[in-house]
């Protein structure tokens, strides 16, 4: 992809060993007028352009969002619902994974076109596959006892060493974690109360201290 | 609006070209500042109260963005296509770039701690290495002026690894978070000490910068100036000289020197186009980063340096360091279950651990010659993709109401601490041009040769055991053993991203590449002013060092263009 600048460029720089004065001056700095944000000073060069439909190395972070399509099949995207709602069900206030958006998360992680995310794609695809092979029917037509009765099972035969459920466990519930737990609800819950500007900072209260022993 | 012809054309905008542009501008030089990276507004651009919730992948580390999608780095990270580095075959060397207006000191730990004398004269001290062409009275006024430009928090506690600074210097540090506190307490069980970090981060306002506001993470940059970036900090006050011009996109590849042997220019293309430019001054300041700094140098060859600008005494490219870096996690029951509280503080270091183990090592009992210190980072930070990483561990296989309620308890009491330690500068640590590698532009890349020694390894075995004793001394658990060769422990260099030497500055020219100014030996008005110069790297984060070294050497630079 480069080889052709590659080659011209280190040419074209033996040619300019003339010296030629000042010819591009970007004028964002030295003078009144500012260069536009992010995206309208960006390189035009292909070199950063997210071939694999990632965000890139220079996105808009006031305007985050994901750059990749979504690839979980609506049967899928119900099974990843059913089984993150036993893994994080509703408990009185506390909502169930699948009304904070942790199916959403999952299909966007999965569908990342990163080497983390591609790796947890294929052990929760190929863990949905072998879940559904062990369950009476599709998972997404389960009765919630039958889901409840296949996580079960997923978890017992991971504690007794089945390697492969153990992963599909361990990744499955720690994208749902992340999934839950970084919302602004899944924030609540934990009891982080930061991000509030303030002129001063008080340090911890004392019931704090007090429980810290310090 | 300058014009030509410019007095100095400084290479890179960063720690060390941002602070050259904000001194010489002042001092009435008419400056041209080099910068391959875009620019870069931290005013309009940082997502200062962007919350994770709405972030790709909640801001987990990509190979896009290693530090998150939030992260204040433009055009950066460890693997850049387009501008590829080869490693000596058996070796790794970690390159973390960042091509926008300021360069890293976006993206910083912005720990900013003065070298002592015994660190600028370790040399002296074991027979490694060399010493810095300058002793610490002889330099502690430029951290002085330093810390008072940069906006430094900490306190003197009159430690010997730790130079108090004189009044006025410092601004008052906030007072330590939770997790911080715990930790004090540890220190205090071992008889070991935990004091106020030393930090780029306003408490008071300076300058026209308001202070910290506590909140919102560092790392994305600062749109209030509270923190140390270049382009808030240094390059406003450049501007408004009306002496500077900045040429973002600006990829510099060669000195050009003229007959009488002086520094004419600089050649550098257009990332964008390729077109290629050159650009002339009375003076010529390299702060382009270490690695950047020596593959220019290197890429300089004419019929008087084949072999490159500076390289006659053979140290061109030799003595490459980075700062050991070792991580241990520790769980803390006492922080499970807590009540909600704010503990974001200005979410970098409140406190370190400072190197306490001198009269040992003094005394010739342990195996490793230099010092390291402890960073303590964790705690009840906003929650984050890698905040559950420990659960498979304290809650494995665990799902439904006792998942939700695991993960309340366990939320906000992993602690973790971090060795950052002095690695000793090897001749044979180096880098030279690979003969066949090039970047997308057609420049020559550099090839990295940098392995650990033994001395390495034994601190970080030390490190590994010495923060072991601080979590258990402070009521923690080990989240996972140490491992049992520190081999397994220590980071790949470059990791720490304190890469630094390659230019070594000395008293001789025979074995050294610039002067104490960072002045190459033989080019009267060419300088190094970025992290190569460096004969030996305490285990100290280098960018004070780099603004007080820069200070120094525009201070000789302007005097000797006053005198012709």
């Amino acid at each position: 992809m480069v080889d052709r600048r590659k080659t011209l460029s280190w040419l074209l720089r033996a040619l300019a060993l003339g010296a030629s004065p000042v010819a591009h001056i970007d004028f964002a700095l030295a003078g009144g007028a500012q260069q536009g944000r992010a995206q309208s000073d960006r390189r035009e060069a292909p070199a950063n352009a997210p071939a694999d439909q990632g965000y890139g190395r220079d996105p808009n972070l006031l305007h985050p969002h994901i750059t990749w399509p979504l690839t979980l099949s609506p049967e899928q995207k119900a099974a990843v619902a059913r089984l993150a709602d036993v893994f994080l069900p509703q408990i009185g206030p506390s909502p169930a994974a699948s009304a904070v958006g942790v199916p959403e998360f999952v299909d966007e992680w999965i569908s990342a076109p990163y080497p983390q995310q591609q790796a947890d794609r294929s052990v929760i695809l190929d863990g949905l596959v072998a879940l559904e092979r062990q369950a009476p029917g599709p998972i997404n037509r389960l009765a919630p006892a039958q889901v409840e009765a296949l996580v079960a099972k997923l978890q017992s035969s991971a504690v007794a060493g089945d390697r492969t459920a153990a992963r599909f466990f361990s990744r499955f519930r720690n994208v749902c974690l992340v999934g839950y737990y970084t919302t602004l609800t899944g924030v609540a819950e934990l009891g982080y109360v930061g991000y509030q500007p303030s002129a001063t900072f008080a340090g911890p209260p004392p019931e704090v201290l007090a429980r810290l022993g310090v | 609006m300058a014009a030509e012809p410019f007095d100095v054309i400084v290479v890179g905008s960063g720690a060390a070209g941002g602070t050259a542009a904000y001194a010489l501008t002042r001092a009435g030089a008419r400056v041209c500042l080099l910068e391959a990276g875009r620019s870069y507004d931290p005013q309009r651009e940082t997502p200062m109260f962007e919350r994770t919730a709405v972030a790709p992948l909640r801001d987990a580390g990509t190979p896009d963005k290693p530090f998150g999608f939030y992260d204040a780095t433009v055009d950066g990270g460890w693997v850049l296509p387009e501008e590829p580095f080869a490693t000596a075959p058996g070796t790794e060397f970690r390159w973390f770039r960042a091509r926008m207006l300021g360069g890293r000191t976006n993206h910083w730990g912005r720990v900013a701690l003065r070298y002592a004398d015994h660190d600028l004269k370790a040399f002296s001290r074991d027979g490694f290495g060399a010493d810095w062409p300058f002793n610490y009275g002889e330099f502690s006024p430029w951290y002085d002026q330093a810390e008072r430009l940069v906006g430094v928090f900490g306190s003197n506690p009159g430690l010997p690894d730790q130079p108090d600074s004189p009044p006025g210097c410092l601004q008052p540090p906030p007072v330590p978070r939770s997790f911080e506190r715990l930790i004090m307490a540890g220190g205090r069980r071992l008889g070991r000490p935990v004091v106020a970090s030393h930090t780029a981060v306003i408490t008071r306002p300076i300058n026209g910068r308001q202070a910290c506001f506590y909140a919102t993470p560092c790392l994305r940059g600062c749109s209030i100036g509270a923190n140390f970036q270049s382009p808030t900090v240094l390059l406003p006050s450049a501007r408004a000289t009306g002496r500077l011009t900045t040429i973002t996109h600006a990829q510099a590849y060669e000195i050009e020197l003229a007959r009488d042997g002086k520094a004419r220019g600089v050649h550098y293309l257009d990332r964008r186009t390729n077109a290629h430019h050159f650009v002339a001054g009375r003076a010529v300041l390299l702060g382009a980063s270490a690695m950047e700094s020596v593959r220019m140098l290197f890429n300089s060859r004419s019929t008087a340096f084949p072999d490159g600008i500076g390289a006659e005494s053979g140290w061109l490219g030799r003595g490459i360091m980075d700062s050991t870096g070792s991580n241990v996690w520790g769980q803390f029951p006492q922080m499970e279950g807590l009540p909600p509280f704010n503990d974001d503080g200005v979410w970098l270091p409140h406190v370190y651990i400072p190197w306490w183990a001198w009269p040992e090592q003094r005394a010739g009992k342990l195996p490793f010659t230099r010092g390291y210190h402890l960073e303590l980072y964790g705690g009840r930070l906003e929650p984050s993709a890698d905040t559950f990483d420990f659960f498979d561990t304290v809650s494995p296989f665990s799902y439904g109401a006792r998942l939700k309620q695991e993960a309340q308890r366990y939320y906000g009491s992993f602690v973790r601490l971090s060795q950052r330690g002095e690695m000793i500068a090897r001749e044979y640590n180096r880098v030279q041009i690979d003969p066949v590698l090039r970047d997308a532009w057609g420049i020559p890349s550099l090839r990295f040769d940098v392995r650990w020694s033994e001395q390495e390894l034994h601190q970080t075995a030390h490190a590994q055991q010495s923060m072991a004793e601080f979590i258990e001394a402070a009521g923690g658990k080990l989240v996972a053993p140490l491992p049992k060769d520190p081999a397994h422990a220590i980071l790949p260099p470059g990791r720490i991203i304190h890469e630094v030497g390659g230019a070594r500055s000395g008293a001789d020219p025979r074995k050294s590449v610039t002067n104490s100014f960072g002045r190459i030996w033989g080019v009267p008005n060419l300088y190094v002013i970025d992290g190569a110069v460096f004969p030996s790297s305490a285990h100290k984060n280098p960018t004070l060092t780099i603004v007080a070294f820069t200070l120094r050497a525009c201070d000789h630079i302007q005097r000797e263009m006053r005198h012709g």
